[in-house]
């Protein structure tokens, strides 16, 4: 039972790492509109499923690349990635933007309540997935081989691949800038106050529509940059990806308690290493099976998360 | 919840879909207009297989038209999803709707079972071109689906031994690792498999797993293989995760052999996965153009489309009951009667003719091979 873990341990540690960071990203989605909405974004999976076509259409219709040509290398190679992490950036971006004028900002105007935004953020969810499923046929889409998985080096056995190498440190980069940028610039510390107090954030004169337009734009970046990891490890995406990612990453978010931007961080990557280890030890059949009841003992004992959901004080 | 939503869309419109053009073709009966239906996924994640077989059913009908002028031929969509959920709300119209003569479907086994009760009752012949489930050709099983049942496609008990020879030919003493995707049609095909290996020499089973088909990071089934040091790899999937998987086993250094049945059977596999599908190994039926290239350039030409999977078998299924309407049968029991004793000629050039449960009595899978980036065909698997 235990001769997987112990025979390929450096093996799935470090694809679990590259796999949680993946969900680090898509769980600030999540946890950032909640943090200062105190809504779940029901629609950030499907942005991200949005943000992995951005990398898509970058390495096959504006570099060319298709399955049988060689993978890129030196300056190209930085090239091709660095213009498809920011494609996927700014498609996952504006969507979101789009999420919040269409889905949230008229239904907050006219001071419905919040079963209706709920509603109306599972409707645009079902449009966004339902519009690429016809552009792409229903069928799945295969990414060009942009970065060769180059074996860098043997770890304890493990092989060290340049693509999860990659993964791990970009991801940490933008996760660490994102945080940068909730903690010290002008606009991040005006999406801490709207977070702790709405009303007093707007007689202080922060303007509360901008302020949650930017809240979306961030977590739909953080999103999109997931979308250009995934596409870059598994070189595969389809219209109904975003269920599955979506759906762990808020797992992530709630695991590392909802609303906290270190806690997505810490959930996501407890998420990633928990799914391959249960996977190899138990059984891929268990892996959902495992992840759940570890949440369910998480919240039993932490109810807000691991690292509860208090944002005010966390983010300040 | 978001799943639910878009089923009870999809019951509506496959509703009115259903009644609207069964009140159009009883206003216009006296032109000899008739209708059968097609029932399979063509909207949600399956959607590619219900559209390429419906496509092939269309063409049926369209080559039918031009040849016995006089009739006119309405194929009615009805969209599963490929789901017994909803089969089960869009069955019931289609059962009730006396105006259609026959269904090629449904395409999935479980879509089937969820059915099969309405259309039982309403008497309505089934011809289904890829529900392959043992099942449902099984008397003893609640699943079965005489007398309404038949297929033209061969069951998973001959395919899981037809995969399991061609995965481990020309591997001595293969050690085998078996893994499914939990799906309905994948975990029967694994025993089937794993059945099949006990008889090929030298073949050891040395480890599985079963992996949820959401799955993209197949990273502890491919730790699993590398410590089982397995010499060949079966997957009883579908296309689309086996591209996935393939390329992370191939990234990992490994060189077992990589076989799949006929859900990876799809051209879209190779293309997916890029170099890291070469010499995988697939068994499946083969398409139109493994037929012949002239049929499957007049198939584009007239569909605007290339064919996929299970169009010959969709393609057959459908001249079967075009072939009882041009002999007459244009009531639901004489057009049951007719398909029950059946006989006649696939395109495939297999002689089609049910037996007592429903099955042909041919179920060839053909082995194909992966190289540069297509699946050619290497013959039937003996």
């Amino acid at each position: 039972m235990f001769s997987v873990l112990i025979d390929q341990f450096w093996s799935l540690t470090i694809a679990g790492i590259a796999l949680g960071f993946i969900y680090v990203l898509i769980s600030l989605g999540y946890t950032m509109v909640y943090g200062v909405l105190r809504m779940i974004n029901f629609a950030n999976s499907e942005i991200f499923m949005w943000g992995t076509f951005g990398t898509v259409v970058t390495n096959r219709d504006i570099f060319h690349y298709t399955q049988t040509s060689e993978p890129a290398h030196g300056f190209k190679l930085a090239l091709v990635l660095i213009t498809s992490l920011l494609m996927s950036m700014l498609v996952a971006g504006l969507t979101a933007v789009f999420v919040e004028f269409v889905a949230y900002r008229r239904l907050r105007m006219k001071g419905t309540n919040r079963l209706a935004t709920l509603i109306s953020a599972i409707g645009i969810s079902i449009a966004l997935q339902e519009v690429m499923r016809l552009l792409t046929s229903s069928r799945p889409v295969g990414s060009p081989r942009v970065l060769e998985k180059i074996i860098l080096t043997e770890v304890w056995g493990a092989n060290i691949r340049l693509d999860t190498v990659i993964t791990i440190i970009a991801a940490a980069i933008i996760f660490f800038i994102l945080e940068r940028f909730i903690k010290l610039s002008r606009m991040g510390k005006a999406i801490r106050a709207v977070s702790q107090n709405e009303d007093a954030a707007k007689l202080m004169g922060v303007n509360l529509n901008r302020v949650i337009t930017t809240t979306f734009l961030v977590g739909g970046l953080a999103t999109g940059a997931a979308g250009f990891f995934y596409i870059t490890v598994f070189e595969y995406t389809k219209f109904n990806i975003g269920f599955t990612m979506g759906m762990a990453a808020f797992t992530a978010a709630v695991l590392g308690g909802i609303g906290n931007i270190r806690g997505a961080f810490f959930g996501g990557l407890t998420l990633g290493l928990l799914e391959v280890y249960a996977s190899a030890i138990l059984g891929t059949q268990w892996k959902a099976v495992t992840v759940f009841i570890v949440l369910v003992l998480v919240l039993l004992f932490k109810p807000n998360g691991l690292f509860g959901e208090a944002v005010q004080t966390t983010r300040a | 919840m978001n799943k639910k939503i878009k089923q009870s869309l999809a019951i509506v419109t496959a509703a009115a879909l259903a009644f609207g053009l069964g009140s159009v073709s009883t206003a216009s009966a006296a032109t000899k207009t008739f209708s059968i239906a097609y029932q399979g996924p063509l909207s949600g994640g399956e959607a590619s297989t219900g559209i390429d077989e419906q496509n092939a059913v269309k063409y049926a009908a369209k080559l039918f038209m031009a040849a016995n002028k006089g009739y006119t031929i309405k194929v009615v969509s009805v969209d599963d999803q490929g789901d017994p959920a909803v089969a089960s709300t869009v069955a019931p119209g289609i059962g009730a709707n006396k105006n259609i003569l026959g269904v090629v479907g449904p395409a999935y086994s479980g879509a089937t079972i969820a059915s099969l009760p309405y259309y039982k009752a309403g008497g309505l012949a089934l011809i289904s071109p890829s529900a392959t489930r043992v099942s449902l050709t099984d008397p003893t099983s609640p699943d079965f689906g005489g007398p309404v049942f038949h297929r033209v496609v061969g069951k998973d008990d001959l395919q899981g031994p037809a995969l399991a020879k061609y995965a481990t030919a020309g591997v001595s003493n293969a050690k085998v690792f078996v893994f499914d995707d939990q799906s309905a049609y994948a975990v029967p095909l694994r025993g089937f498999v794993e059945a099949g290996l006990k008889k090929v020499a030298g073949a050891t089973l040395v480890g599985g797993d079963s992996v949820p088909n959401t799955t993209t990071d197949f990273s502890p089934t491919v730790a699993k293989i590398k410590t089982s040091g397995a010499t060949v790899v079966i997957y009883t999937g579908y296309y689309s995760q086996a591209a996935v998987f393939i390329k992370q086993l191939r990234d990992s250094g490994s060189t077992a052999v990589f076989a799949g049945g006929d859900g990876v059977f799809n051209q879209e596999f190779p293309k997916l996965a890029g170099a890291a599908a070469e010499g995988s190994k697939v068994t499946g039926v083969g398409g139109l153009a493994g037929i012949s290239a002239k049929l499957e350039a007049d198939f584009k030409k007239k569909m605007g489309v290339s064919s996929g999977v299970y169009s010959v078998e969709a393609f057959d299924a459908a001249n079967i009951f075009l072939s009882g309407i041009k002999a007459g049968k244009t009531t639901r029991a004489a057009m049951l009667k007719y398909v029950n004793a059946y006989s006649g000629k696939s395109i495939s050039g297999n002689t089609i003719k049910f037996n007592k449960n429903g099955d042909i009595s041919y179920g060839l899978f053909a082995g194909f091979t992966s190289k540069n980036g297509v699946l050619v065909n290497t013959g039937i698997v003996k």
